[in-house]
């Protein structure tokens, strides 16, 4: 079982829709992200190069068709904060749903 | 900074989440070759079994079993329905593949059951016309139903 970890790096919500899309996948291109996303280039270039400087994603540069692709990618760190950032959320909305279930017998 | 965050804004966090695999799960498909080829294949075996030579039906069934064994892994992990994007093994693999085993078997079963209705009614090919009748179904019902489970799955 995961440990729950709050990331704030990943908190923050365009970081955290970039890793939950790239947490269910090998690698996406950043045309799939942009569009996902719905970004302009400098803002996921901006927001990519954040989690690629925290060692959270990596970044490649595949030539396909004669053309150059940016292909991006969770790293095993990446995937493990995002797991523990994850569980860390579930723990928060899990102890909202049980407090009311604990207040009558703490009386 | 954990203690900062309400359960809404948590749960509204988990959301986005489950949106961002949704959308990749959208991505699963298989290759338009592959039914294609499943259906052709299909009707070769319904053919060949028509011409009523054990040994030659079950050399080519055993040839189809193996051809479908070593294209289908690569075809049927579902990953690769656009060049912008690979769905991971975990999300795509475990549920495409069992939806080809599942069809392929249930295919087999209405085939025989096909074959058996119609060599009952007197058809001078029955196998043949099985067959094509399930080929039609891959090539119509497989890409829909492969959607089903993926909007199923997403659900």
């Amino acid at each position: 079982m995961t440990e729950p970890k709050f990331d704030e790096l990943i908190h923050q919500s365009t970081r955290l829709s970039i890793m939950g899309l790239l947490a269910a996948a090998d690698w996406a291109d950043f045309a799939f992200l942009r569009e996902e996303l719905g970004m302009s280039d400098s803002a996921l270039s901006k927001q990519l190069s954040t989690l690629e400087a925290a060692g959270y994603v990596t970044i490649d540069r595949p030539v396909s068709d004669h053309r150059r692709r940016v292909r991006a990618s969770l790293t095993q760190p990446g995937m493990a904060a995002f797991q523990g950032h994850v569980a860390a959320l579930r723990r928060i909305v899990e102890g909202a749903d049980t407090r009311p279930l604990l207040a009558p017998q703490s009386k | 900074m954990a203690q900062d965050i309400s359960p809404l804004e948590a749960r509204g966090a988990l959301d986005a989440i489950d949106r961002g695999r949704r959308h990749v799960i959208d991505e699963i498909d298989l290759p338009t070759w592959y039914w294609w080829g499943l259906a052709l294949g299909w009707i070769g075996l319904g053919v060949i079994t028509d011409l009523k030579h054990p040994w030659l039906t079950a050399a080519a069934t055993l040839v189809f079993g193996a051809v479908h064994a070593a294209v289908a892994p690569r075809a049927a992990s579902g990953r690769h329905r656009t060049q912008h994007l690979s769905v991971r093994a975990e999300v795509a693999g475990r549920r495409t593949a069992r939806f080809v085993i599942g069809s392929v078997a249930a295919l087999g079963l209405l085939t025989v059951a096909a074959a058996l209705a119609a060599s009952a009614d007197g058809a001078g090919h029955p196998v043949t016309m099985a067959s094509v009748l399930v080929a039609v179904i891959i090539l119509l019902g497989g890409p829909r139903l492969l959607a089903a489970i993926r909007r199923r799955a997403a659900a």
